[in-house]
């Protein structure tokens, strides 16, 4: 450490340089160096993508209107809900209120700082997806978690709206987690232990610790995330065409056998949605009353809307025909009351949306960015499909609810926070040249 | 922890290329590639596949989903119009709508709540019972509390409740429908407190209609009934049924999911439409008139095949009675009604064994059926008969129109006819009328003097008038099921004599009723055809008349002189012919008497076949009010009386007639000889001297009398003031003594004449009140109370004079 203290000797072009020299050299580094950082800060604050932004909250907004005309008669009719009409609508207000702000508090955060958050998050991520799994003494067999609808998949405290699902904490841990890993391994995400086996391994376990909670959809979910972002992050094409293969052929198994009907119906979960996803008018009048009486319903308010529906407001599903209107089968509503014409305008919005978040992935400055908006984005088009898949019986039920739709606070506010790091890779994407 | 502005990464894209590592560049560049693929993928593809089911739901299943869709959102409530009434020419009612509960059952909820009793019960053998604490029900237990008190109530089978519970599936099944409020009531406090202790599972009461006829019987077969569903399944009920019936509202509400009502545009309200009442021509006074005369009249002359009567108004063809014989109560329509039949069917019960799980035996249910269809029968209308000689009224109009007769043509008969090509037709005077003027060739119902006045009009011209009266068309009466007449067709008819000769004197065609007396009353009221009708006039439920019966005639078939002539012909007939049982004291009553064989009923145990008698009658002669026809199908000739319509119809014609005229406001007219019918009112002498009182009866018309005791004053007298009874009639005043308060019985004084009569009722404390036929040959035919029964003194007892002849008619 002493020898370094020993000045070396300054020179230039190999010239030794006197003292005046050197520090007229120094000055202008700094002044180098200053201009660099201030170059670094007006590309980090650059302008928000105000098409995406202008997307997300026109879907928000029209969101937020459909969420009150689909829930209010659910509400009025609740004496647990003290029959207030409002009260959905009211809580996804605020909710939405907090998520804006977030959303443009994060939106100004340099997102490169979010790398150094990667580590953590996953760690958060699992801690929490552990802890709501872990058994206790709770009439729901568990320590800490809530129960909802027959589910223990919240953390928070209990009877009051401050609860999230560990599995929404963890689609952002593993998006940020897996974004800043895989921009990291560039062409070694090629490799089969450092690429793909790594990433696969820690995808596999929090799959497989939201299944067990259990939370079906949420592993999807975060399955789907997951490898999109290994996909687009360069893993090899064989494991891609693999997991289409796999994918499809499971697809296959699922309509046209019975493998997956059984298998489900070995470990005693939700084997009937996949009879009611084949046929909901078919069995007997149990079958139709109980089983099936969700999707049943939903299709008959789909139905009813033909080409421009009963008008805004005037759905008749929603007065206690269809359960959860206002929740996972809030476009079910959104398709009686609007119709297809207004229901496609809706999807066009959430493609032009999903379009306009791949597209500034595609422009991002670097790698990291990218693979933010492919995480969020992906999330966003997943839980799209396959919420308005569920509600039109495309697919069998699996409980994913619309977002920007449907009612839930915590899950609003994520969304807005994962608007927010979209807009905030959007800031610093550079001008485009003429050249 | 990196600073972010450290990265590589940093400046501009010219830079970037230059100094980041060629593994970087690639690494981008697959990135780009690769989420262009997601971006076609999440972006495109995956909402073109949405947007295809949506499609498909939306657009190619709209309809069928939408319809399930509605089916559960809305509710459609039928809100029932209420019936309209039937009431009677003077606004008596006669059939009206009133609400009654339909008990029925949910089997459904019973079968869960008999689970719900069982598994209760297991629980409690598992946990013991606490001291004095009894065992809960069980579930069949449950079934068989409602089994038995139900069956108790209802007056049902205790299997039939236990069927229906077994119809788990259903929500619905009727046990009893509109049930009497007595009934409904007591159902209803047994679902509330019974056994359980706690409010039933699964017993219903639903608010329905019933229809009530306040006179049971009478005009059964005009009224009719319902069909269990409220609809009308007979007689007036069943022919104005859409009037009577209105039209049902509907209300469409919407729903939720808990089946509570919800505000929203799309209700639709449809109001019901109550029905219409209709007022009948129907005259509920006469119509009891007639249905009693015909009762006595069949049960005294037992009548195999019943009877018909038809009363018209012959200025309008208004139907003021029309009855048939048997009848039926019209509250209990499947009920055996007339106690001869219900004889029948209890021999049919007992003679055959029930079949097994029923109450009776086929043979026993075969029988039923058709007696009910029998009962049902308005024979009056839907049947038709060969009327014989009352059809002699229309041939003498003819004859009389036509010019063939006149006042002073002139009839030989020998006793029998010879027809070209035939065997020769008899008179019913073997010996033959003889020389005969018109009027006596009617009166004596000749049928040489008729043959000949049928074959003066010619077959042609006398074909033309069948036409005319109507006979070869129904009338268009609006009652069900009018009966067709049967008559030989025009080319036949008009190529050979035989069958105008038999025409001439009623036989060889049949009629309905209906048809004939719409016809005679066009021969006696001016010659004017009336389309016969019961329905006045269509009231709504405001009591606004909606629709009126027009009552023009059809046509003028005769002329008033022909008609006139022909009511002074029918005139003798009943004051010098055969119809002389036809008279009523105090009325100018015209009529013919009617005996038709029955046609392929003479078998060797029946040499003389079975015939229909009948008798027409109208009054006043001078001007007809009303006109009745009445007939008696298949009499017994067991009754030692000659089997004639003179004989066994005419004597009840005229005591209907004798109730309906006075009735219908027209007064008798007395000359001396009848004088004594007349009838006055006592005037109360009470307290009146010895001449006073006289003075006072003969004010009244009263000349006979007769005193008791030998006070000053009168203190009681027989008949009491106020009493109408014949002046002839003497009045007891008693002075002083005490009233008789002994009972006299009444003596039999049939077979005498009115002198005889008065004689020996007077004797016996009573008072006579003749009717019928008067004149030397006139005996008692009937008496009002039975021989041997004790009434008070002075009581008017009614006897039907009439002149029994062994003459045809």
């Amino acid at each position: 450490m002493a020898k370094q203290k020993q000045r070396p000797l300054r020179t230039r072009n190999g010239v030794p340089l006197t003292r005046d020299e050197y520090r007229q050299m120094k000055r202008a580094k700094e002044q180098e160096e200053r201009k660099k950082r201030r170059e670094a800060w007006e590309a980090a604050r650059g302008p928000l993508d105000m098409p995406f932004l202008l997307l997300a909250m026109l879907l928000l907004g029209i969101g937020l209107l459909m969420l009150f005309s689909a829930s209010f008669p659910d509400a009025q009719a609740s004496s647990r809900l003290g029959n207030d009409p409002f009260y959905f609508i009211r809580r996804q207000v605020v909710f939405a209120g907090l998520g804006i702000g977030l959303m443009l508090w994060v939106s100004k955060i340099n997102y490169e700082r979010f790398r150094g958050l990667a580590r953590l998050a996953l760690i958060v991520s699992f801690v929490l997806l552990v802890l709501v799994r872990l058994p206790g003494p709770k009439e729901n067999g568990r320590l800490l978690a809530i129960s909802a609808n027959g589910a223990a998949r919240w953390l928070g405290v209990p009877n009051t709206t401050l609860t999230f699902q560990p599995s929404d904490v963890a689609k952002l841990g593993l998006i940020v987690f897996f974004s800043e890993s895989i921009s990291k391994k560039r062409e070694k995400m090629k490799t089969l232990k450092e690429g793909f086996g790594y990433h696969i391994a820690i995808l596999l376990a929090m799959v497989i610790l939201t299944a067990i909670e259990p939370h079906f959809s949420g592993a999807i979910l975060i399955a789907g995330i997951g490898a999109a972002m290994m996909v687009v992050g360069g893993i090899h094409w064989g494991w891609i065409a693999a997991g289409a293969g796999g994918l499809g052929f499971a697809s296959y198994l699922l309509a046209f056998t019975d493998v997956i009907e059984n298998f489900f119906k070995a470990i005693k979960y939700n084997a009937s949605r996949i009879a009611v996803w084949k046929d909901p008018f078919g069995g007997d009048i149990e079958f139709r009353r109980d089983e099936a009486y969700q999707t049943i319903q939903s299709l008959y308010a789909v139905g009813s809307g033909g080409l421009l529906g009963v008008g805004f407001g005037k759905s008749r599903q929603k007065f206690g025909f269809l359960p959860e209107a206002q929740n996972d089968y809030i476009f079910a509503i959104v398709l009686e009351e609007l119709g297809l014409v207004g229901g496609t305008m809706i999807m066009v919005l959430f493609a032009l949306l999903i379009i306009r978040g791949f597209w500034l992935a595609i422009h991002a400055r670097d790698r990291f960015g990218s693979l933010l908006i492919v995480g969020v984005t992906t999330q966003i088009a997943l839980q799209t499909f396959l919420n308005i898949a569920v509600v039109t019986n495309l697919i069998p039920s699996t409980g994913i609810s619309l977002p920007f739709f449907s009612s839930g606070g915590t899950a609003l506010v994520i969304q807005l926070v994962e608007i927010g790091i979209v807009l905030s890779v959007s800031r610093q994407i550079p001008a485009p040249k003429a050249s | 922890m990196a600073k972010p502005v450290k990265q590589p990464e940093n400046g501009d894209k010219q830079k970037q290329q230059n100094r980041k590592p060629n593994s970087a560049r690639l690494a981008k560049l697959v990135i780009q590639r690769r989420t262009l693929a997601l971006l076609l993928v999440f972006g495109v593809a995956a909402f073109l596949a949405l947007f295809a089911k949506a499609y498909d739901l939306t657009i190619t299943q709209h309809d069928q989903l939408q319809d399930s869709a509605s089916s559960q959102q809305m509710r459609s409530t039928v809100i029932s119009a209420s019936r309209g009434a039937i009431y009677d020419c003077n606004g008596v009612t006669l059939a009206i709508s009133a609400s009654a509960d339909t008990v029925f059952l949910d089997p459904n909820a019973i079968a869960k709540h008999a689970d719900k009793l069982d598994k209760e019960r297991a629980q409690k053998l598992v946990d013991g019972l606490e001291d004095g604490e009894k065992l809960p029900m069980s579930g069949q237990e449950y079934k068989d509390m409602l089994a038995v008190n139900l069956a108790e109530i209802l007056d049902i089978d205790q299997q039939k409740i236990y069927d229906e519970m077994a119809k788990t599936n259903y929500m619905y099944s009727i046990l009893k429908k509109r049930v009497d409020k007595p009934v409904s009531d007591r159902i209803r406090e047994f679902i509330t407190s019974n056994d359980t202790g706690k409010t039933l599972q699964g017993v219903h009461l639903e608010t329905d209609s019933k229809r009530y006829y306040p006179h049971s019987s009478l005009a059964s077969h005009v009224i009719g009934f319902l069909d269990p569903d409220n609809h009308g399944a007979y007689g007036l009920e069943a022919l104005y049924n859409d009037t009577l019936e209105g039209s049902s509202g509907l209300a469409v509400t919407a729903k939720d999911g808990r089946g509570s009502e919800i505000m929203f545009q799309y209700e639709q309200y449809y109001d019901a439409e109550d029905g219409h009442s209709i007022q009948t021509t129907i005259d509920s006074n006469i119509q009891s008139y007639v249905e009693r005369g015909m009762a006595d009249m069949i049960s005294e002359f037992g009548a195999k095949n019943g009877a018909a009567c038809v009363v018209l108004n012959p200025k309008t063809g208004a139907i003021l009675a029309i009855a048939s014989n048997p009848t039926y109560d019209l509250n209990n329509r499947s009920a055996v009604y007339d106690e001869k039949l219900q004889a029948q069917l209890a021999k049919a019960d007992e003679e055959n064994p029930p079949e097994p799980g029923k109450e009776h035996s086929a043979a026993y249910y075969e029988l039923l059926g058709s007696l009910q269809n029998r009962q049902w029968r308005n024979k009056a209308v839907n049947d038709a008969y060969e009327p014989g000689s009352t059809f002699k009224t229309l041939t003498l109009a003819m004859a009389l129109e036509e010019g063939v007769a006149n006042r002073n043509s002139s009839y030989y008969c020998g006793g029998s006819v010879v027809i070209e090509g035939s065997d020769p037709i008899h008179c019913s005077n073997k010996n033959g009328h003889g020389s005969q003027t018109l009027v006596e060739a009617v009166g004596h119902s000749c049928n040489p003097a008729f043959i000949k006045m049928g074959l003066d009009i010619g077959r042609s011209t006398f074909y033309d008038y069948l036409e005319e009266f109507g006979l070869l068309s129904p009338t268009g009466v609006d009652l069900q099921g009018e009966g067709a007449s049967f008559f030989i067709d025009r080319k036949t008819f008009e190529s050979h004599d035989i069958d105008l000769a038999c025409y001439a004197f009623g036989q060889n065609f049949i009629v309905t009723p209906i048809q004939l007396i719409a016809a005679q009353a066009a021969c006696i009221n001016g010659g004017y055809l009336y389309q016969p009708y019961v329905v006045e006039k269509e009231l709504d439920a405001d009591g606004n008349v909606v629709r009126q019966h027009d009552s023009t005639p059809i046509r003028q078939v005769v002329s008033e002189e022909t008609s006139a002539m022909v009511r002074e012909a029918l005139e003798y007939v009943v004051t010098d012919g055969g119809g002389k049982n036809g008279q009523v004291t105090g009325y100018r009553i015209g009529g013919k008497t009617g005996t038709a064989d029955k046609n392929g009923t003479k078998t060797a145990s029946n040499p003389l076949g079975d015939v229909v008698v009948s008798f027409l009658c109208f009054a006043p002669v001078d001007d007809p009010q009303v006109i009745m026809l009445l007939t008696m199908d298949t009499p017994s000739r067991d009754t030692g009386i000659y089997v004639s319509g003179g004989n066994f119809v005419a004597p009840t014609a005229s005591k209907i007639m004798a109730d309906i005229l006075p009735y219908l406001g027209i007064s008798p007219q007395y000359d001396e000889e009848t004088q004594t019918a007349a009838e006055g009112t006592v005037p109360y002498v009470v307290g009146l001297t010895k001449a006073g009182a006289l003075e006072k009866l003969n004010d009244y018309g009263f000349s006979s009398y007769r005193t008791v005791g030998e006070g000053e004053t009168v203190t009681d007298q027989t008949p009491a003031g106020g009493a109408i009874v014949p002046t002839g009639a003497e009045v007891i005043l008693y002075m002083g003594a005490e009233k008789s308060g002994d009972l006299c019985t009444v003596p039999d004084v049939t077979g005498m004449t009115a002198d005889e009569c008065n004689r020996t009722l007077v004797n016996a404390g009573l008072i006579l009140k003749a009717s019928g036929a008067a004149g030397r040959g006139a005996k008692a035919i009937s008496q009002s109370v039975d021989p041997g029964t004790e009434v008070a003194a002075g009581t008017v007892i009614s006897v039907q004079m009439g002149q029994m002849s062994d003459i045809a008619d």
